[in-house]
């Protein structure tokens, strides 16, 4: 056994726990796992069934904490993990999951394929069985800060372009702050009109925020590859920078896994509960409109439907609050069939869209975006998630579908009016 | 009068007509085409540039000038190359500029704006120029409306 076979065998002993051994000992191998992953119903190929993307783990398990397993591995008749099998799995583990979960959610038995799949990446990430792109993405994280390589200056150049555009300040580092807004690097990189976007909506509801000089990058690439040291060194970071600068509350961008990273397991990973809430932006957003704070002008005339980030809705539980920003400005908005909590996933999340060898498959699988746009042909395609952005872009290019797609938060600033602001006096 | 600062620049691009806005954007887009060299970028930008240049014309560039914007894309977990990202904006400014232009849209001032984040990239590529991109687009500006 090689030693980086042995770590990642070592590694997914441990992370077996007890809900992952009921899971093991629960499943009825109905299949209903199947037919909820695009990666199978778009291919129809077995090996993409959700439940058998474990079976590695699954041998595992059944090797080192049953009594029949022992016996198995005893006589032969079960087979040790192997470097190569390890190899092979990498892209049922990565390449073919976007840890969207609809498996977990039509389990009959309630089992939790989802975190299964996390758990195994641990081991797989420790074998050296990780994709290129997400080993580069991590290494990124530790040595730069970001997966994508952005440093503060690019965060400030990006400053100066909002200030620029709108004429409205972009706070850094501002203690006392009821906000602190977090990026994801997409957002530094291709959609600067999302921070000009918070800076006219915050503007508007007269809410102080700020951004950090020290944690500014909200996207988890630990939790992507599957280490959790290196999700809570993420995930510590902000916290050091929310504590800092002393918010009330720390602001998700549109990435659906740095919310669930930061908001669901945030506390987990560093050990004790947050001095401060963490929402998604969209929470805010209808928040703003519930107290009267977003007040929008004009209406968009054609036809939206709305794409919910996995990480979002149905690992988020955000559902009802983008629907309610979408009715604020759209007045002919339509709902694709399973959106909101049964969405299907745009193919490229949990880190799959940074795997270059994934590309085909991922566009196979659009194939089931694509079926629920043709059955609502919209004018244009407005979502939450900037990783969802390009992915559906990419689809909907290779697929020769003229479908803008645009940023919620965006969409929303573009109906509130230009700000007003002083010029600076003179002496 | 000369255009002195951002202000009056973008009142005085707002005051154009969308075909003038049209043609505008595509002069401040074809001073920062070396950050693209992608030929259907070059493409759209020609047939904006052409005050004769038709509806028809425009969709049929239009599509080769968006595969153009989305290809360039960083995607999530990729490494930044600064020197592509600032291609992708100007891609996305030529895409913009032969798509039908929306009401109420200041196309002309998006361009500039996205040229502009364009040339930061370039210049986080390593470009150490200072092209003053605002002075000179102040210029394109003002030699169009002196025409």
């Amino acid at each position: 056994m090689s030693a980086s076979l042995e770590k990642g065998v070592r590694v997914l002993k441990e992370v077996i726990d007890a809900p992952i051994a009921s899971y093991f000992n629960s499943c009825v191998h109905c299949g209903l796992c199947a037919e909820a992953c695009l990666f199978y119903t778009e291919t129809k190929d077995p090996k993409y069934t959700p439940i058998h993307k474990l079976e590695p783990m699954r041998r595992l398990y059944e090797q080192e904490y049953t009594v029949i397993g022992r016996l198995k591995k005893l006589i032969g008749l079960s087979k040790a993990v192997t470097d190569a099998e390890l190899a092979e799995w990498q892209e049922l583990v990565y390449n073919s999951c976007t840890l969207c979960g609809r498996c977990s959610v039509v389990c009959p038995v309630g089992n939790d394929i989802v975190y299964m799949v996390r758990k195994f990446r641990e081991g797989m990430s420790a074998s050296g069985n990780a994709p290129d792109g997400l080993k580069g993405a991590s290494n990124r994280t530790i040595t730069i800060g970001s997966p994508m390589g952005i440093k503060l200056p690019a965060v400030k150049a990006q400053m100066r372009h909002v200030e620029e555009d709108y004429g409205l300040p972009i706070p850094l580092d501002v203690e006392g702050a009821e906000y602190m807004v977090m990026l994801s690097s997409m957002e530094i990189i291709n959609f600067p009109e999302y921070l000009a976007a918070i800076a006219k909506i915050m503007h508007q509801a007269g809410k102080t925020w700020t951004l950090c000089s020290t944690s500014f990058e909200a996207t988890n690439a630990g939790m992507q590859i599957g280490n959790s040291d290196l999700a809570r060194v993420i995930v510590s970071r902000i916290v050091d920078g929310a504590e800092k600068l002393k918010v009330k509350t720390v602001i998700s961008p549109e990435c659906g896994h740095a919310f669930t990273a930061l908001r669901w397991e945030g506390p987990n990973l560093v050990g004790r509960p947050f001095g401060f809430k963490v929402k998604h932006i969209i929470e805010v957003l209808d928040e703003f409109k519930e107290q009267g704070l977003l007040k929008t002008e004009g209406f968009e005339t054609d036809r939206l439907t709305f794409h919910d980030p996995c990480q979002l809705a149905r690992r988020g539980g955000v559902i009802k609050q983008q629907r309610n920003l979408m009715n604020m400005v759209a007045k002919n908005f339509v709902e694709m069939p399973d959106a909101g909590f049964m969405n299907w996933c745009c193919g490229g999340g949990g880190g799959a869209s940074a795997i270059e060898e994934g590309e085909e498959l991922r566009l196979e699988a659009f194939r089931k975006k694509k079926s629920q746009l043709d059955a609502v042909k919209p004018d244009r395609l407005v979502t939450a998630c900037a990783n969802c952005r390009i992915v559906l872009e990419e689809g909907l290019e290779h697929y020769k579908m003229n479908l803008p797609v645009v940023g919620l938060t965006e969409m929303i600033a573009e109906h509130i009016p230009d700000p007003v602001v002083p010029e600076a006096k003179g002496d | 009068m000369a255009t002195l600062n951002d202000k009056e620049f973008k009142e005085r691009l707002a005051a154009l007509s969308s075909a003038q806005q049209r043609q505008v954007a595509a002069r401040f887009i074809h001073r920062a085409f070396a950050l693209s060299g992608d030929l259907r970028v070059k493409a759209a930008v020609e047939a904006a540039l052409r005050a004769d240049v038709s509806e028809t014309e425009l969709a049929g560039i239009a599509q080769a000038a968006n595969a153009a914007r989305v290809e360039s894309y960083t995607q999530c977990g990729k490494e930044t190359d600064w020197n592509v990202q600032a291609g992708h904006f100007v891609a996305k400014a030529a895409a913009d500029c032969v798509r039908p232009i929306a009401e109420g849209q200041s196309l002309a001032w998006d361009a500039a704006m996205l040229i502009r984040v364009a040339r930061t990239c370039g210049a986080a590529s390593g470009d150490t120029t200072d092209h003053k991109e605002a002075e000179a687009q102040y210029a394109i500006l003002d030699d169009f409306l002196s025409k």
